[in-house]
């Protein structure tokens, strides 16, 4: 084994032998970091596990024209083919739903099926489902003819069907963004954590850094038991943080399948893939290591 | 070899520790280095140790000019010289073999090199079967006589003690001076700090009698 190696194991050696003197500080330090840490994985395992649905979706924008009830049987199809020649480039087709398929289709469902059997008639109006085209730059423009066949005599509404969507899509960007000022504010509570840990550590083996320092050791040689303290503390807490997250989210799955089968769906709640954890676990570790060196370099100045 | 040239040596604005210190110490000598407590003997021992660096003047520690040497170079230096401080600063989180592999951990050596090398070590100073004791269990002569085990080690060219045997009793001391000679004999440049007049009289060498930080007096004492 080469002098470098060497020189590495017997800072990991020291490094297990500090967190070993004093288990019950350094497993309390190592579950601040973990439970800090459980926090930015539970929010990513909700954002990871709802992106799938919301991409599932469709996005591209279909705009939903219902007729007044008066007017007449074939207003509909005339309307359709007169939507497609005046916007034939922004739109990719015009379907028209007469309110006879429309009855048959909710008839379908057996649940809306009594409720329309007591009706004297049928409620329901023709519509023209219009799908866009993809070439549509932007939601502004779907609205934007939304409006313009709003004022349309025959029609009595118009819905546009990916504003929920891209609600949706809204709220999860604004998760994405949350969740990274919250990686943001756990990657300081490591820092600190780890920081405040290793001041202490230094603190205590002094005496020893002083001797090392005698008998010639470099700074470097100082300051690496330091790091893998604080790179283990990382390892370790992410281990425990993956953990306690897998098991925070039993609990959870099984409230959110009772709210999600309220809704006729379903949605299981589940941790980020096993690379993302990896690089997450080396990334806490690369930054509880500097946090250490950082805490070692000021706190052991000669 | 060992050579200063007008070194100053002060702590931030206050007094002179060491002022316009000349001497030369060849390779091979044993020197005793005089003067009471507070005249400035361990900041020289520390001076040529490269423990810290002289404010003026330079200093030559085999061959290197210490005061010119960029900080992350003189640990290097420091292996080749043995430092033994007046307090011991011994380990007690650990046993005494350990203490003397420390050194030797420093410069990554092999784990049987590095054994048989501290083993070898705690015999030279009597130290021997004692290698698994705590420190905290040895006297006050035998933890000196494992710090000068420590310093010897890695075979350092230059030995620095500072009052080894001031906290012992004369027996245990003499042996201490023992070991010391001992060391010279094979060639090793041995400088002791010391303000026991009889121990350096007994011993007849080469004394830098230093006080209020200036060399009042160099005798030549073969």
């Amino acid at each position: 084994m080469n002098r470098w190696l060497r020189q590495h194991r017997y800072a990991l050696k020291v490094a297990l032998r500090r967190l070993a003197v004093q288990p019950f500080s350094s497993l309390s330090n190592i579950l601040v970091v973990s439970l800090a840490l459980v926090i930015p994985i539970l929010a990513a395992s909700v954002l990871v596990s709802i992106q799938p649905v919301a991409r599932d979706l469709p996005v591209s924008p279909e705009i939903t024209l219902f007729l007044k009830p008066s007017a007449g049987p074939d207003v509909a199809g005339k309307l359709a083919d007169k939507l497609e020649r005046e916007h034939g480039e922004d739109i990719s087709q015009a379907i028209v739903v007469t309110r006879e398929q429309a009855l048959g289709k909710l008839k379908e469902n057996p649940s809306w099926g009594e409720a329309l059997a007591v009706l004297p008639g049928n409620p329901l109006p023709d519509a023209i489902i219009v799908t866009l085209a993809d070439t549509l730059q932007g939601s502004g423009q779907a609205s934007s003819l939304a409006a313009q066949w709003r004022t349309l005599d025959e029609i009595d509404t118009v819905q546009l069907d990916s504003d929920w969507v891209k609600r949706l899509e809204a709220i999860l960007r604004f998760g994405r963004i949350g969740l990274a000022i919250l990686a943001g504010v756990v990657a300081l509570v490591v820092l600190a954590t780890v920081f405040n840990t290793v001041r202490m550590q230094a603190l205590a083996q002094r005496e020893e850094i002083g001797v090392a320092r005698l008998v010639g050791a470099t700074e470097s040689f100082v300051r690496r038991p330091f790091l893998y303290l604080g790179a283990l503390t990382g390892v370790v807490a992410s281990g425990i943080a993956v953990g306690l997250s897998a098991i925070a989210l039993q609990p959870l799955n099984a409230a959110l399948a009772r709210l999600a089968q309220s809704y006729g769906t379903q949605l299981v709640l589940h941790l980020p893939d096993g690379v993302s954890l990896l690089l997450s676990t080396i990334v806490i570790a690369i930054l509880a290591a500097l946090a250490a060196r950082w805490s070692v370099t000021r706190n052991t100045r000669i | 070899m060992i050579e200063f040239q007008h070194v100053f040596k002060s702590y931030g604005r206050g007094r002179n520790i060491l002022a316009d210190i000349n001497f030369r110490v060849e390779p091979g000598e044993f020197v005793f280095v005089s003067g009471p407590s507070g005249a400035g003997k361990s900041t020289l021992l520390k001076l040529i140790g490269g423990l810290e660096p002289p404010s003026r003047g330079s200093v030559h520690v085999n061959g290197h000019r210490i005061d010119r040497m960029p900080a992350r170079a003189r640990p290097y230096l420091r292996r080749a010289v043995g430092v033994i401080l007046q307090d011991t600063h011994l380990l007690y989180d650990r046993n005494a073999m350990d203490n003397v592999m420390l050194p030797l951990d420093v410069m990554g050596l092999g784990a049987r090199q590095a054994g048989n090398r501290a083993r070898a070590a705690m015999e030279k100073v009597g130290l021997a079967g004692k290698e698994d004791l705590n420190p905290v269990e040895m006297s006050g002569g035998e933890q000196q006589r494992l710090a000068i085990a420590r310093a010897i080690v890695n075979r350092p060219t230059i030995l620095i003690a500072d009052e080894p045997t001031a906290n012992l009793d004369q027996d245990s001391g003499r042996r201490i001076m023992e070991v010391f000679r001992d060391f010279n004999r094979v060639g090793v440049t041995t400088l002791i700090a010391s303000h026991d007049k009889a121990l350096m009289a007994s011993y007849a060498m080469r004394t830098l009698r230093i006080d209020g930080g200036r060399f009042s007096d160099i005798q030549g004492v073969a």
